[in-house]
């Protein structure tokens, strides 16, 4: 079934297993944003996730369809982010401008290393170019769903995801040369 | 590498605590709005039937100048009804669950 077809299920007939449905399509998406633009506090992530998706199902009536759903489901796990930015200063921290990169590693350095290190590299981007890379790099929004999502101009995504990626690059890039045993 | 670097995340129950803390659903959201709609029809037909319109002075423009507000306050009045029942219209309208 489309998530089109789920949504018409839920609002018509109060079908909760449509609803779950939709939650176990888009829990790995929602959960792995959120954890990202949480720099890693999986616990906060599930929290705001599951309120992403009470809200969503309080909303659902609000969806027009002009969107994908998942466009509008990142929308709302931005805005339950940034209440609890509001909240957290840490969370707003802005990008760590004194970071030592990395020592060049040599080149068998095993793929875990690798995740674990973009991962770190990810963390220390801004909150904006953090939520640009995740959302169009990682979970595949075109740059106008990402501005939807963000709520802010098309021109910003694209400079933020720019700038994202070429700090991204700068700082992995001791591992550019690896190759799997 | 992006991509590849994004591991889907098991379930593990997360689904199963998203529908336990589901509120029940407000399946009669559109109640607000008409009860808001029919206050504002109810008040502006009461408000046609029930102001003095035979006793309103002319427009003064002069009056309204000089914010001479004795002269004016039967059109204040009026003035007062209607942007309380535009106001019921809008918050109708633009009302967000």
């Amino acid at each position: 079934m489309t998530d089109t077809d789920l949504i018409v299920r839920v609002l018509t007939s109060e079908d909760q297993n449509a609803f779950a449905e939709l939650v176990r399509r888009y829990q790995s998406p929602v959960r792995g944003f959120l954890a990202r633009m949480t720099r890693g506090d999986t616990h906060l992530a599930d929290d705001l996730a599951q309120e992403t998706f009470v809200k969503a199902w309080q909303k659902l009536h609000t969806f027009r369809g002009s969107a994908r759903f998942s466009t509008w489901l990142f929308g709302i796990a931005v805005n339950e982010f940034r209440t609890v930015v509001r909240q957290r200063k840490e969370l707003a921290m802005e990008e760590i401008e004194d970071v030592v990169p990395e020592e060049n590693h040599c080149a068998a350095e095993p793929p875990g290393q690798l995740r674990l290190d973009l991962t770190e590299a990810l963390e220390r981007l801004h909150s904006g170019e953090r939520a640009a890379i995740v959302l169009c790099c990682q979970n595949g929004l075109t740059h106008e769903e990402a501005a939807q999502a963000l709520d802010c101009p098309l021109g910003t995504v694209k400079t933020n995801v720019a700038r994202g990626k070429e700090k991204l690059k700068r700082w992995l890039l001791g591992y550019q040369d690896y190759e799997p045993a | 590498m992006l991509r590849e670097q994004n591991p889907y995340i098991n379930d593990d129950g997360f689904t199963a605590r998203v529908m336990t803390a589901l509120p029940r659903r407000r399946q009669y959201y559109w109640l607000r709005r008409a009860l808001l709609l029919g206050a504002a029809a109810i008040g502006t037909a009461l408000a046609i039937r029930w102001l003095p319109w035979e006793s309103l002075p002319a427009v003064d423009l002069s009056a309204l100048l000089s914010l001479d507000f004795q002269a004016m306050a039967p059109w204040l009045s009026v003035a007062l009804v209607g942007a309380a029942i535009l106001w019921a219209v809008i918050a109708a309208v633009e009302w967000e669950d």
